[in-house]
Formats: C-alpha cells, sequence, structure tokens
C-alpha cells in the first residue's frame, strides 16, 4: 500500500535493495513502474538505492526507496545529501527488531530516533507513521506532497506489523498526479534562492532550462562552496528554519478526546491499534481516558499536542522499544504531568496491557 | 551526438572567463579539465544539456570553474550513483539526452567502486573521468588502492607494500561499454577523450596524473615518467574496451517493457459470489501446518472470501527464515467491525495440519493459550491432549493429501464455527482443489 500512494502520489522511479520487511514496496514498484512508464531499479546495495533515487529527483522526477533498519544505516549519508541540496525524496522505513541485523521477521518501533536524528546538526527530517495498510497509501501520498513542498527527504515510518499485515482496503485507484516535481525558476539568483530564511527555494532540475549548481557543501544561495560566511550560515539556519515555520500545518493526528478525561494516552504507528482497542475497553468499563494517535510525528504536532493534554493529569505512551523514544521527544512538552511509558520488545503490545496501565493511572 | 552545424555557434569554452584553477602548480587536474573542456566544446552540446557531476577531493573543485552547465557536487564515491539517477531519469522517464560526466578521484572511485560496477553493468549513458594522481591529496596525501607498489604516501612511509587495484580491469570486467587507460603527459590523451565522449553508453577513463604537493616530493616522480608507473604495476594503457554494439540501458529497457505481457491485476477465483454472512463477532485463527503445504494461501483464500462477504480481515503470515523448509503458520481475524490490534491472545479457532505446525504452535504458546472454547482441528496422525471440549482429529493428510490438508482442517473449523455458511465454504473448497473439492466436503459438513 505504501506503493500504492507512491504510484496515486506520481512516483515513477524507484531503487530499492531487498531487505524483509519492507521488500514487498519493491516487489510492488518492480511489478507496477514499467506500465506506467516509470522505472524501478534493482540496485546493488542500500547507498546505490538511494543515491539514485536522490539522482532521479535532482533531474526532477518522484522518486522513492524503501528500506528497515540495516539498510537506513547504510542510507544516512544521502538522507543527509538529500537534506542539504533541498532534494524532495521519499523514504520508506518498515522498521524490524534491532540492533544490527537483529529480527527481520519481528516487528519493532526502535528506529525512530535513528531515523529522525540521522543528520549531522539534528535538522528535522518530516516523519509520517501510518498505523495500517490505508494509511500506509494515505500517508505516503502525503509524504510526496511535504516533500515537494518543503524540499526535503521525508520518511514514512512502518514496521513489519503494519506493511507485512494483509488486511481489507477500500481503495479505488484514483488520482493521477504529475511524475514530476513543479519547476519554478529563481531567475539569476541561484539554485538555493531564498529572500526570508523562512522561505522555500524553488525547484529547479537538473538537465531543465535553469541551470542547477546543487552541492551537499556548505553553500551559499547561489550554491557556490563557501567556507562560514554569513550568508552560509544563513542557508543552513533556513534548512531547519523553513520546516519549524511549517509545523502548524503539517500536523496529522487522529484525536479521540474525552473532555473530562484525567489520562491520555499518546501513540503511532500498529501500536494505536492496540491502544484504540484498549481505549474502547476502558470506556466500556466505565472509565475516562482520551488517545492522541499521532501520525505526523516530525515535526512534533505542538497544537495537537497542547489541545490533547488540556485536563489531563497522566500520559501513557506505549511504544515498541525499550527507552521510550518518542516519550523522551514529548517529555519536555507534558509539563509536570506524570508520563509513563508502555515498553517492551519481541511482540506487539497488547489492548490488555495499556488497558492495565490506564487502569492503575492515578 | 550533436555534431556541429554549420548554423550553430561553436562553443568555444564552457569555462568561465578568467578561468584560475585552484590546483597546485604542476597538478595533472588543470590538464584533465583542459581536456575536457576541449572534448565538450568539440561536441558543441549546449550548456544546459550537460551535467558535471563531482566526487569529494581535489578534483571536486572543478564545478567552480565552469559557467552555465548543471554542477552536481556529491558525497565522497557516491557520485557515479547519484549520476546514474539522474541519467536514468533522463533517457526514461524524460526521454531526452542529458550529457552526464563524473569527475572522481582514485580515492572516490575505490570507495564508490560499487557504483562504477552498477553503472557500467547498466550502461548508463556518462563519461567518468577517473583521476588517478595516487593519493588522496586533500587530506594530506594518504595511501589510496591505486596506489602504486613501494610508492611513499603519509600512510605508506616506507612504501607501499600493497599492489594497486586494476580499476580498468575491474570496469571490463563489469562490461563497462568504453574503458581507456591514459596520462596526462600521452598525447593520445585528447583522441582518447574524443572516443569516450562519442561512446553511446557507459565510458570511463582512468587519467594518471601528478598530485605535485603530496606524491611528487617523496617520489622519484615526473609527468613523463607515468606510462612507466603504470607499466610497472601492470596497468595497460590505451583503450581497452569499446563495445560499440552494447545497447545502452534506456534501449534494452524500452525493448523489454514493449514486449512484456500485460501486468496482470490478481482478482479472486471463486466461481460466484459468497453468500451474506452472519457473523455476530471477530474470529480469531491460527491455521499451522509445513512449509510448502499452501497453508498461508489457503488462509488467504478465507480472507479473500470473508472480505467478498463484506467482512473485514487480517492475516498475517509467519514461517522459519528459510521459507521453503519447517512450519508455515498464519494467524487470521474476521471481523463485521474493522480490526485493530492484530494480535491474538487467545484464539476461536487453531488448526494443525502437520506436526512441524503443530511443534511451532507448541513453541510460541498457542496451545497454552487455547481455552474450553476454541475449535481445535488435527490431523488424525497427530498426539495432542487439549482442555478444549473441541478437539476434533480429522483425517486431513491421509484422505485429502499434504497440499490440501490446512485448507480441509481450517474449512472444517469455520463450518464448526459459523465462521461463514457452508454455501461459501463450499465455493473456497472448489476454488482451491477443484474436482477434489467433493472429498473435502465431505468432511467438512460432517464435522
Amino acid at each position: 500500500m505504501v506503493a500504492e500512494g507512491a504510484i496515486r502520489a506520481g512516483c515513477r522511479f524507484f531503487a530499492g535493495y531487498p531487505i524483509t520487511p519492507a521488500t514487498g514496496i519493491f516487489k510492488a514498484m518492480i511489478d507496477a513502474l514499467p506500465a506506467r512508464g516509470g522505472l524501478a531499479l534493482s540496485a546493488p546495495d542500500e547507498i546505490s538505492a538511494i543515491a539514485e533515487c536522490i539522482g532521479a529527483a535532482m533531474r526532477g522526477y518522484k522518486a522513492m526507496t524503501a528500506t528497515s533498519g540495516p539498510g537506513w544505516a547504510l542510507m544516512i549519508e544521502s538522507v543527509q545529501y538529500a537534506l542539504m541540496t533541498e532534494t524532495p525524496l521519499v523514504i520508506a522505513l518498515v522498521q524490524r527488531l534491532g540492533p544490527s541485523t537483529g529480527g527481520a521477521t519481528q516487528g519493532a518501533q526502535g528506529d525512530l530516533l535513528l531515523a529522525e536524528h540521522a543528520t549531522s546538526g539534528g535538522y528535522t527530517i518530516p516523519m509520517l507513521a501510518p498505523s495500517n495498510a490505508r494509511e500506509c497509501a494515505d500517508l505516503t501520498e502525503i509524504a510526496f506532497a511535504w516533500a515537494e513542498r518543503l524540499r526535503t527527504p521525508v520518511v514514512v515510518l512502518s514496521d513489519k506489523e503494519v506493511g507485512m499485515t494483509t488486511e481489507r482496503v477500500d481503495f479505488t485507484d484514483g488520482s493521477s498526479s504529475p511524475e514530476t516535481y513543479a519547476v519554478g525558476t529563481n531567475g539569476n539568483n541561484g539554485t538555493y534562492y531564498f529572500n526570508r530564511p523562512g522561505d522555500i527555494p524553488l525547484f529547479t532540475a537538473v538537465g531543465g532550462a535553469t541551470r542547477v549548481i546543487a552541492t551537499g557543501s556548505a553553500h551559499d544561495k547561489r550554491g557556490k562552496l563557501q567556507k562560514n560566511s554569513p550568508e552560509t550560515i544563513d542557508v543552513l539556519r533556513h534548512l531547519e528554519e523553513k520546516i519549524r515555520l511549517r509545523a502548524h500545518e503539517l500536523e496529522i493526528v487522529v484525536e479521540d478526546i474525552q473532555p473530562e478525561a484525567r489520562t491520555l494516552v499518546i501513540s503511532y504507528g500498529v501500536t494505536s491499534r492496540a491502544a484504540s482497542s484498549a481505549v474502547r475497553l476502558a470506556r466500556d468499563s466505565g472509565l475516562n481516558v482520551s488517545h492522541l494517535s499521532v501520525k505526523s510525528l516530525f515535526p512534533l504536532p505542538y497544537a495537537a499536542l497542547d489541545r490533547a493534554l488540556k485536563g489531563v493529569e497522566s500520559v501513557i505512551v506505549p511504544e515498541e522499544n525499550l527507552t521510550g523514544q518518542y516519550r523522551r521527544i514529548i517529555a519536555p512538552y507534558i509539563g509536570n504531568r506524570v508520563l509513563r511509558g508502555i515498553n517492551k520488545i519481541g511482540n506487539m503490545i497488547s489492548p490488555s496491557e495499556i488497558l492495565r496501565a490506564i487502569r492503575v493511572t492515578p | 551526438m550533436n555534431a556541429p552545424t554549420p548554423t550553430q555557434t561553436r562553443q568555444r569554452s564552457y569555462f568561465v572567463d578568467n578561468v584560475q584553477f585552484p590546483f597546485c602548480k604542476g597538478c595533472g587536474h588543470t590538464q584533465v579539465l583542459r581536456r575536457l573542456d576541449e572534448a565538450l566544446s568539440a561536441l558543441n552540446t549546449p550548456a544546459e544539456q550537460i551535467a558535471l557531476v563531482t566526487d569529494i577531493g581535489c578534483i571536486g573543485l572543478a564545478d567552480g570553474l565552469f559557467r552555465d552547465i548543471h554542477t552536481v557536487h556529491t558525497t565522497h564515491g557516491r557520485s557515479t550513483a547519484f549520476a546514474t539517477g539522474i541519467g536514468l531519469a533522463d533517457r526514461v522517464l524524460a526521454g531526452k539526452d542529458l550529457r552526464v560526466v563524473v569527475l572522481i578521484g582514485d580515492g572516490g572511485a575505490m570507495i564508490g567502486l560499487q557504483h562504477l560496477v552498477h553503472a557500467a553493468m547498466l550502461n548508463v549513458p556518462m563519461t567518468v573521468l577517473i583521476c588517478n594522481n595516487f593519493v588522496y591529496g586533500m587530506t594530506g596525501g594518504q595511501g589510496s588502492g591505486l596506489t602504486p607498489e613501494r610508492f611513499i604516501t603519509a600512510t605508506t612511509p616506507d612504501g607501499n607494500i600493497t599492489p594497486p587495484a586494476d580499476l580498468c580491469a575491474i570496469l571490463t570486467g563489469s562490461n563497462a561499454q568504453f574503458v581507456a587507460r591514459t596520462t596526462t603527459s600521452d598525447t593520445n590523451f585528447p583522441d582518447i577523450m574524443r572516443r569516450a565522449f562519442a561512446s553511446p553508453g557507459f565510458a570511463a577513463v582512468e587519467i594518471l596524473e601528478l598530485c605535485t604537493e603530496y606524491a611528487v616530493p617523496k617520489n622519484e616522480l615526473t609527468g613523463k615518467m607515468l606510462a612507466g608507473i603504470a607499466e610497472q604495476n601492470g596497468w595497460a594503457l590505451g583503450v581497452l574496451r569499446e563495445n560499440a554494439s552494447r545497447a545502452p540501458f534506456h534501449v534494452r529497457y524500452a525493448e523489454a517493457v514493449r514486449t512484456s505481457a500485460t501486468p496482470k491485476v490478481r482478482e479472486h477465483g471463486f466461481s460466484s459470489a459468497p453468500h451474506a454472512h452472519q457473523l455476530a463477532g471477530p474470529v480469531s485463527i491460527v491455521l499451522a501446518g509445513s512449509a510448502g503445504e499452501r497453508v498461508q494461501s489457503s488462509a488467504a483464500a478465507l480472507c479473500e472470501a470473508a472480505i467478498a462477504s463484506g467482512l473485514y480481515v487480517t492475516q498475517k503470515n509467519d514461517n522459519p527464515v528459510t521459507q521453503g523448509s519447517g512450519f508455515s503458520l498464519s494467524e487470521v481475524w474476521i471481523s463485521p467491525e474493522p480490526i485493530q490490534y492484530t494480535g491474538i491472545e487467545r484464539p476461536d479457532i487453531v488448526v494443525a495440519a502437520s506436526e512441524a505446525g503443530l511443534r511451532e504452535l507448541t513453541s510460541r504458546g498457542t496451545m497454552a493459550s487455547v481455552s474450553d472454547d476454541t475449535v481445535f482441528v488435527v490431523d488424525e496422525s497427530l498426539a495432542v491432549s487439549m482442555r478444549t471440549r473441541k478437539l476434533l482429529p480429522l483425517s486431513l493428510r491421509k484422505s485429502l493429501g499434504p497440499k490440501d490438508a490446512a485448507l480441509g482442517g481450517l474449512l472444517a473449523a469455520c463450518h464448526e464455527k459459523n465462521v461463514l455458511p457452508d454455501e461459501t465454504l463450499a465455493l473456497i473448497a472448489r476454488y482451491r482443489m477443484g474436482d477434489r473439492a467433493k472429498v473435502c466436503e465431505g468432511m467438512v459438513f460432517s464435522v
């Protein structure tokens, strides 16, 4: 369904390398793209895969690759390059149990921080997390829109349990989006020209009429190598600023709020499914509890978080990792409320485990 | 391609006016870039139809010397992979003929060897110039995989004891369309460049050159000695491969797409629409058997029938990483409502169609989670003592054969638990077994 979403978004270039549990996306693109005039390429490794996608995107075409934790580790250098060169790109990261080779066929939510903090400098990598097959398609389509709008790499973070579970989806082949990124021209101002730091330079394609000077080295607005000039520092600030300024427009959450609830469950990805069930069971037994299922993990959905936290005294974050990766991210924003995690690896967190935590909440 | 015509003004040079090379005095890079500019000028390609993709290192400073052409300065060693993406998108998706040139050093060529090999194998149209000055210049003259034997570098202070790789041999072995090796002082250098640029596919030229800052002071080395170094290290000079008949990737790809069968849309194979279901609540099923005995596809057939009946389903499969041996297992939820949590804590139905399947059910804890109400169908050959009231031993393997045992057990359990109407279960049996469905139906509906 990630592949379906990508195709809907106009993606016609894919380069991949087999890795469980992301191989299904690779295979779906291999099957789908040739007949649509596209190309799905078998790369010799993950570094080649993402670099080829970035090249295609620079040429103006919507491109995607898909991998899991071990492959993502190899791709990080090139993710940074895409970010630095303001190249739109979508990467589907289907998590499996780590560290290292880990468990190829076991689900996990352990790559969130590795994915988000993949850049030197700690720049925001926009990230979307589907909980089911339908959202895989919808959020991938949105990922392409974000990548184009923000001129930056966007991650679709799913996991084995979301990516390899077959389920009923009510879905019709829909929109036919353009296959290329909208091309603008910065005229003689240069490839990375912006007026205010939050502005986004118009995209120009390598091979197009407007000359492109692209570089992963620190550069000025024209793309010229610079070592620490004030303009270069401005460009580096701009890379974060363009996303920070738009954070409020990028919030995608499912809010299931009870105004009288003192307990809030915050979940994402596959764990949102168990959390939904748990919240329903809790309410059936007469408890008040709110649920915020986060789809846009990064940039952090501040406004939705604020709304959901109103009147809440206790926050529960269930995650399939041992250290509470998203819990740590949101901790600074919850004030003096009690923050607890439900953390587990090896198996999905079940509704009854979340329900237990809701019940013992003060 | 783009041969000059009388009406076109010949491009004199792609360099910026009064170009100042940033390289050390005597550095080979300056000569390489001059030959590159001459070769491009001779082709008279419009500047906006040229993309120069550069690697890390001193040669990567070339971008700033050119006017009007597209330049992409990349990461260390990956230049060829980015160029592959640019080139393939241009040829296959845009149907254009952007001229892609890659500049890479000896260090970059070795760290990114895979990308060179891949581009050569695919035969992506591009010209790769590998500037081999035997050292990493920008970081202080360390040795690379292309440093000659006995050469003194910062990291081989007593002389390099490792014979260097033959990069051109690697690329020839990767089916590159054009491969050549030359030196900056070779009189054939311009002619080799001309032939490389005339090649319609992947062309690589390794150019042996001087790093006057690091290589020359520590070694007895002049431009005239480069050919001798090639000989000492077993590096052949000249055009080493020129395979004009090999079609570039986009040509072969277009042909393959044109002649391939139209994509198939998989549809369920039921002879008629399943009957309306009467399922009141969610049902969880664990179906276990052996690899190769159609366990997961049987579960999928049930799921497809359930979806066609208007139900929601989830299916998760499991098997050992070897795929074709050991157990095979499916976990299924069927529900009149959308399904959230897909895990199964207390299964409503368990089917064990083989010994391997039963072992897996035990090891993953499914056997321990069976309750009084669980319908448990097992092949009669398996020794099972359960606390469920509904243990059904059936002659699955003997009567239906190993390939249909899982399906038979699954249908029997669904019949017992009223998951789908018998008419629908019979449709699944006929869809999966054809004429052999009769035996199965007899067994299933007599449960």
